[in-house]
């Protein structure tokens, strides 16, 4: 329906920044493909989904051993051939490459992009994703609320005081900044020389940093709908990934971005993932797939475990670098099935972590975040995981370290799951010295966050057997383009390596995202204008006002009324309120404050609405005496020149002007000739 | 007992043909039939109408009542049929005008019945029973049953069209036998030959055919087409001849239309042909039809063509090396980088860029190749070294690799990970082991092997047909260059899978190890392998695996190990790993709670006696063995150890080198020593406690094994009795032979005691029933065995089987529902 504005202006009410078409923009802080951290700027709330910490510059480090390792203390200095560069304290040569010598740094979220001080809220999906928290929000200004479930926020924490064990325990007097140097980084051997953005990389924070960053994580719930000022709703959604992990909705009511953030369609421990809620979204920022596309996580798990039997029944020990959450859950009960039918039973599993116990006992309370299967457990009551099982039974047990009492009840062959995965600092540096020597002895990596390799350099050369069987349960591509077929977003945004083969298999372009249209991929500092404009907006009628309302139908279910109302914006939200009737002037004498009165609100013109015919309008004018009309048609309709009256009458689909100078009469009766062929509203 | 029967058979009649009766239930009138068969071929030129006239009442009742029952008519119909095979009874039938009244439909008590399709099928079956002489053929088509029958050929049913094609064929058959009887020509004749009222009848049939070929009509074509194959394949000449030059217009205009709904069908008929004169004489164009199917390898159906004609036995050679270029296209084209001079096959590249086509393709390509592998075929466009190359490559591909090469076609991504594709691919590699030329290969081949053994994503299937593929080539390879693959990669996968997570993995892999063991028996390098390498005690791990069917698998590879063990020069390892195995495998004999493993033990032992090298080292074991095995719950492991017994008595008794040591010079003496062996081991008791156990087979096979010995005890003149006197009391065959013997002597008291005789010869074995011991020809003796052995030979349901249980069950049934009507009022 097109109305008819004739000789009528609307006249737009004072209009707020939100309700004119707006851009929606998406700021990368990370490259990282499994450790995102974007910023998403939308209707005027700034939020911040995820901020992962890239530990992977850690492998640059040499290992922080947690019992004195003559080895690594007598490690030589690095000095170039020439003798020019001398970095002996800060760089150390070990098994043919370079290491620096000092506590273990993180490469960090970008931060000059933006300013970090003007995001309002911080979405979490996992609690591997929310490493760099404590550095966004203690060091940038940050004064908003982080949204996390609850579970993400307990082994969050636990993982981050993990990590701020590790670091402690092992302190080092002196911190590397030398090497970091432009001029002296180039001269270095590889892989040093090629590391990126240096002097981004920070120490790990610190204890007081981590609980006042958490002190400011607001709690959610699944499916719970979070008001952000009134403007935007944000909704976590289960994503089957680990314990409390999240996808979310960020939503108006007229625009819908969904963020998936690992996810798992895989039957684990944790609540399924919820898809339909992700349906109809305009755009759909996909991040964390699986790390090893080519690995399948049964098939891995059957490798882990013929691995560890081979390596036990020979009489050797099992070392497994692990996070203390997450798939070391599913690995003990596949192992608590595994090891009575490989006639392992007696075989103990040690877990060494600071927080080993906690993990143990949080994964076992929070039944709610758990599969069906699991939470069923709970009503028997039986502890969802086998591994209090294993623990009763004393064939699992854990320790805070290997100082203390596992050392005294320390029995050989046993399997012990133990950080850091990375092989640089934690429980595991003393395994790595103490069984390293024996080809009895076998290391299986589980973890897929760091090339395995790169982890043993520092060990070499190693006699103990390695198996790399990376388990990433995170949506692989053909699960991804199934469960994109079936949502259907508009638009997918997503990390650049996902729109390409691995580089290792040009080959196999089944290992990519292959889209119609093709996802729009960003890389780290990108910043995207999502692919969608903001066009329309809620206004609240208020009843007093709808109940005044004379629709009249224009055509067949289509009616149309004209509404006159104040627009009141507030908090975001739009309100059409009636127009305040003037006050009754008061019969006073006095007319001072004239001009502080309301203004004079008049009845609105009537709108109209159809369309001019030009043979029949041509009729009319020449019934009314006018007959000299020269028609010229435009792209828009037509121009009538009235000879005589020197009068120009542009006739366009949804306007017509009468041009004529200084004959209000004339105007007037042509007008009326005009009115004859629209209807008012 | 048929005596017996027929008098039941009036009765039977009656109620069969009583309308108020619900009818018996198929299987029961199908054995009905049976009986009247069996009857009808033992009859020796009988004619049973003649003695029982209760059938020709029951006909007649069944056809004129009002409401039969069609199951009754049907099962009438047929035995109509039955009983005029012979002229005889044809003629009976045929007298009172009884058989035109029961193949008349017309004439029958309710028309409607035709539409049941059981009755059909009865009235062709009858047909197709009576149709053993001239007069039915008269018959047949003296009253125009032909139409009818060419009618159901094109039956909704199924099994009437079938049945209906049969029947055709048969009267053709028949035609042509009845002609040639008839001493006029030989094949090859004309037409004309035929006898004139034979003539319209095979006509009418043939015409039949070359109007359902011309139809527009798809299933009237395929029955017509189905038609055609029977005919080809079941009759002679002159039909052959003359319905194919009739045909062969309308099948040419099918090959070039290249439908494929009916190329499965066409080729059916191809084949047919194949088999028959036609195919020698240029202008029937057998050859040239099928020529014509495949084309050029550029339509859609030519793959599925080539597929079939690959498959078929007597096949011209042209044919099938042209048949063979074709199917091995989707191969090639997806493993070969294309040629530029080669002109791309569009419709192949088409087909395979889709995921569905793709996989059938190559699995048609991969099987007809496996079979062609099978028979030795020998190519000669193409060198067989290229076509195993493709195999490998493939596979490869199935596995994620792909050389950038070979992207020109998208099939890529859809073979990876396609189990499908995977498991026929090994299997055709595996077959493919056969040609000699392939051994320079061998590194290669075994190289995709080894990958997808050591694949985490190999599905257990894959696994197994990957160790099947891998026994091949080891088997068919010289062997000192293999030691290497087998001892540094082969092994280790081997051990790594024995600790996989999925059991039918592991159960697979031991059984791989027991047939590799098995089949390089002898092979003093593998065996030295087999032990050096640590596989032997990763063996004897597994037979404590949580799963039965694991152990089970690990006994019989720890059997195989021993066995392979004792090829080789003599190893300190040898003695320790047999008391192992024998120390293990006697606590699964007594212990498992599951069947398998136990049933794999007593086979071990069967096995490693059938050898000769281990029976000194398996006697303290045995006596254990055969104690446990008799006494087990578990009816197979009975019967094996029954085999073993019977492995055991045959090495015991023939002269094998350990009896031959210990045993005297005569033959008497040795036998004597040989059963006092037996007893020493237990036996006797195996034997005469498996001869009254609740197991029929397992009765069975201890009573064989008695007479066997019962035999030999009986030639024995000179045998000792004392010496091999047993135990009888406190055992349960001991309270049998006792209570039989009772039994005897009463029978023979009363005998006495009638005859006024008093005393007796065999005053001594009066006593028997208070003595413990008694000698063990006595005892076998007393058993009657060839008594109980005939006895155990019927089936156990032979009572309720026999025809007599049938009748009174069908009579009986009828006297309950009387009786239930009754109850009601």
């Amino acid at each position: 329906m097109n109305l008819h504005s004739f000789l009528w202006t609307l006249k737009s009410p004072a209009v707020n920044d939100d309700l004119s078409l707006c851009v929606c923009v998406q700021y990368c802080l990370s490259g990282h493909p499994t450790l995102p951290c974007n910023v998403l700027k939308f209707k005027s709330t700034t939020i911040m989904l995820d901020c992962g910490l890239d530990t992977t510059a850690a492998l640059y480090f040499l290992p922080l051993p947690l019992v004195h390792s003559p080895r690594l203390s007598k490690l030589p200095g690095w000095v170039s051939k020439d003798g020019a560069i001398n970095l002996e304290k800060e760089l150390k040569e070990c098994s043919g490459r370079v290491f620096v010598d000092s506590q273990p740094e993180f490469c960090l979220p970008e931060k000059e992009l933006l300013d970090l001080s003007t995001i309002d809220v911080i979405l979490i999906s996992n609690y591997h994703c929310m490493m760099a928290l404590p550095y966004i929000t203690e060091h940038t200004g940050f004064t908003g609320t982080v949204y996390a479930t609850e579970p993400t926020l307990q082994i969050g924490r636990l993982l981050m005081e993990e990590l701020v064990t590790f670091m402690e325990r092992v302190p080092k007097a002196q911190a590397a900044t030398c090497w970091k140097n432009k001029e002296i980084q180039r001269l270095l051997p590889g892989p040093l020389k090629d590391a990126v953005d240096v002097w981004s990389w920070r120490k790990c924070y610190s204890v007081q940093e981590v609980n006042s960053a958490l002190s400011k994580v607001q709690l959610v719930g699944y499916s719970q709908k979070v008001e952000l000022f009134g403007a935007v709703q944000v909704t976590p959604l289960s994503s089957g990934y680990s314990l409390g992990s999240s996808n979310w909705i960020i939503q108006s009511h007229y625009e819908k971005v969904s963020y998936v953030s690992g996810s798992s369609l895989l039957t684990t421990h944790p609540q399924p993932m919820e898809q339909s809620s992700l349906k109809n979204s305009d755009v759909l920022i996909l991040t964390g797939l699986t790390q090893i596309p080519t690995a399948n996580p049964d098939g891995m798990l059957g490798e882990f475990c013929s691995n560890l039997s081979m390596t036990i029944r020979a009489g050797g020990n099992v070392l497994v670098p692990c996070y203390s959450s997450g798939v070391i859950y599913d690995l003990l009960e596949c192992l608590y099935q595994f090891m009575d039918s490989a006639n392992l039973g007696s075989t103990p599993f040690y877990f060494i972590s600071p927080v080993a116990n906690s993990s143990l006992e949080f994964s076992q309370i929070f039944a709610e975040w758990l599969c069906q299967n699991k939470q069923s457990k709970v009503y028997l009551p039986e502890p969802p995981f086998p591994h209090a099982e294993l623990i009763q039974t004393n064939k699992l047990k854990h320790y805070p370290s290997i100082h203390g009492d596992f050392s005294s009840e320390f029995r050989q062959p046993c399997v012990v799951f133990t950080g850091h995965p990375s092989l640089r600092f934690g429980d595991v540096v003393h395994f790595m010295e103490l069984w390293g020597k024996s080809s009895l002895n076998t290391i299986i990596f589980t973890e897929p966050d760091f090339s395995y390799l790169d982890a043993l350099a520092p060990y070499q050369p190693l006699a103990m057997k390695c198996v790399y069987c990376p388990i990433d349960t995170r949506l692989n591509f053909h699960q991804v383009s199934k469960l994109l077929k079936d949502i259907q977003p508009l638009h997918v945004v997503c990390p650049e390596p996902y729109t390409q083969p691995p580089p290792a298999q040009p080959h196999r372009s089944d290992l990519m995202l292959e889209l119609q249209p093709p996802p729009m991929s960003y890389r780290r500092c990108s910043v995207l204008g999502l692919p969608f404009r903001r066009r329309y907006e809620r206004i609240h009628l208020l009843p007093e006002l709808a109940r005044s309302l004379v629709p009249s139908e224009i055509k067949a279910g289509v009616s149309v009324a004209t509404v006159s109302a104040v627009l009141q914006s507030k908090d975001n939200k739009h309100v059409l309120q009636p127009v305040p009737k003037p006050a009754p002037v008061p019969p006073s004498k006095k007319r001072k404050r004239v001009m502080e009165e309301p203004p004079e609100v008049l009845n609105p013109k009537p709108l109209l609405s159809g369309a001019v015919p030009l043979e029949p309008f041509l009729a009319t004018l020449h019934k009314n005496g006018i007959t000299e009309v020269k028609v010229e048609e435009t792209a828009d309709g037509h121009i009538l020149h009235l000879q005589t009256e020197d009068v120009l009458i542009q006739l366009e689909e949804d306007a017509t002007h009468i041009i004529c100078d200084n004959n209000e009469p004339l105007r007037t009766a042509l007008r009326d000739l005009v009115l004859r062929f629209l209807q008012k509203l | 007992m048929d005596s017996d029967c027929l008098s039941l058979l009036p009765a039977v009649c009656l109620v069969l043909a009583d309308p108020k009766q619900s009818p018996p239930d198929d299987t029961s009138l199908e054995k009905l039939l049976d009986w009247f068969k069996e009857l009808h071929s033992q009859s020796n030129g009988q004619v049973l109408l003649q003695h029982q006239p209760c059938l020709l009442e029951f006909i007649s009742n069944v056809c004129t009542s009002k409401t039969t029952d069609p199951a009754i008519l049907s099962f009438t119909l047929k035995l109509t049929g039955l009983l005029a095979a012979t002229t005889q009874g044809f003629n009976l039938l045929d007298e009172g005008g009884l058989l035109v009244y029961v193949f008349e439909r017309e004439a029958w008590g309710v028309c409607d019945l035709w539409e049941d399709a059981s009755v059909r099928s009865g009235w062709l079956q009858g047909l197709l029973d009576m149709l053993k002489h001239q007069q039915a053929l008269g018959f047949i088509c003296g009253n125009g049953l032909i139409k009818v029958i060419l009618q159901l050929q094109n039956d909704r049913s199924l099994f009437v069209a079938c049945l209906a094609n049969q029947l055709l064929v048969h009267i053709l058959n028949f035609l042509t036998s009845s002609n040639m009887t008839s001493g006029s020509d030989v094949v090859g004749s004309s037409e004309s030959s035929l006898r004139p009222d034979w003539v319209s009848a095979s006509s009418e049939i043939m015409n039949a055919v070359v109007e359902a070929l011309s139809s527009e009509d798809c299933p009237r074509v395929l029955q017509g087409l189905r038609l055609l194959s029977l005919v080809l394949s079941q009759c002679g000449e002159p039909i052959i001849s003359t319905l194919w030059k009739d045909v062969l217009v309308p099948l040419e205009v099918f090959v070039n239309r290249g439908s494929e709904s009916l190329i499965q069908t066409l080729i059916t008929v191809l084949e047919a042909a194949l088999g028959t004169p036609l195919l020698s004489q240029s202008e029937y164009k057998v050859e040239e039809l099928l020529e014509a199917m495949l084309g050029d390898g550029n339509r859609k159906e030519c793959f599925q063509c080539a597929a079939l004609i690959v498959k078929l036995e007597k096949c011209p050679e042209v044919l099938k090396r042209k048949a063979t270029d074709i199917i091995l296209l989707p191969l090639q084209c997806v493993s070969t980088q294309p040629q530029a001079e080669k002109e791309i096959n569009v419709v192949l590249k088409e087909q395979l860029s889709q995921k569905a086509s793709c996989i059938s393709l190559l699995m048609q390509s991969l099987s007809s190749l496996a079979q062609l592998a099978h028979t030795k075929y020998l190519f000669e466009d193409i060198s067989i070294h290229s076509i195993t190359s493709s195999v490998a490559l493939l596979l490869r591909m199935c596995s994620g690799h792909c050389p950038s090469s070979l992207l020109h076609i998208n099939a890529f991504t859809h073979l990876i990970g396609c189990c499908k594709v995977q498991r026929c691919g090994l299997d055709t590699l595996g077959a493919l082991s056969v040609y000699e030329e392939n051994l320079d290969l061998r590194k290669d081949i075994f190289g995709v092997l080894l990958d997808y053994l050591q694949s985490p994503d190999s599905h257990a299937t894959v696994l197994k047909k990957t160790f099947q593929a891998v026994k091949r080539w080891i088997v068919c390879s010289p062997f000192p260059d293999l030691l290497q693959f087998i001892s540094h990669d082969l092994f280790p996968v081997l051990e790594k899978r024995m600790c996989d997570l999925r059991w039918e993995v592991r159960d697979s892999t031991l059984e791989f190890i027991t047939q590799l063991t098995a089949a390089l028996n002898g092979n003093s390098g593998f065996s030295e392998a087999l032990h050096t390498s640590g596989m032997v005690s990763v063996l004897l791990s597994s037979l404590a695996d949580a799963e039965g069917y694991v152990r089970a698998s690990a006994v019989a590879a720890v059997g195989e190990a021993v066995t392979a063990s004792f090829h080789q020069t003599v190893l300190v390892s040898n003695s320790k790993l047999l008391e192992d195995a024998l120390m293990q495998m006697m606590a699964i004999l007594s212990q498992d709670t599951e069947g398998f493993p136990r049933r794999a033990v007593v086979q071990a032992f069967t096995s490693w006696l059938k050898g000769s090298h281990l029976i000194m080292a398996l006697e303290s074991s045995l006596s254990s063995v055969l104690s446990l095995g008799g006494s087990d719950f578990d009816w197979e492991v009975k019967m094996h150890t029954l085999e073993l017994a019977e492995v055991l008595m045959e090495k015991t008794l023939t002269c094998c080198p350990y009896a031959v040591q210990n045993f005297g010079s005569s033959e008497e003496t040795r036998f004597t020593q040989a059963l006092i062996k037996f007893k020493d081991f237990g036996l006797f008791d195996l034997l005469f406690n498996s001869l009254f156990d609740c197991d029929r087979p397992v009765c069975e096979k201890a009573c064989a094994l008695l007479v066997k010995l019962g035999t030999l005890t009986a030639e024995t003149a000179d045998l000792d009795h004392s010496i091999l006197v047993l135990n009888v009391c406190g055992n349960r065959w001991g309270d049998e032979v006792q209570r039989r013997y009772l039994n005897k002597q009463q029978a023979k008291a009363s005998v006495c005691v009638t005859n006024g005789v008093t005393g007796s010869d065999e005053g001594t074995d009066c006593d028997l029933h208070c003595t413990k011991d008694i000698s063990l020809p006595k005892i076998l003796q007393i058993l009657d065995l060839d008594d109980m052995q005939r006895m155990l030979t019927l089936s156990s349901d032979h009572v309720v089987n026999s025809p007599r249980s049938l009748m009174e069950d069908i009579l009986s049934a009828a006297q309950q529902s009387e009786e239930n009507i009754v109850d009601c009022y």
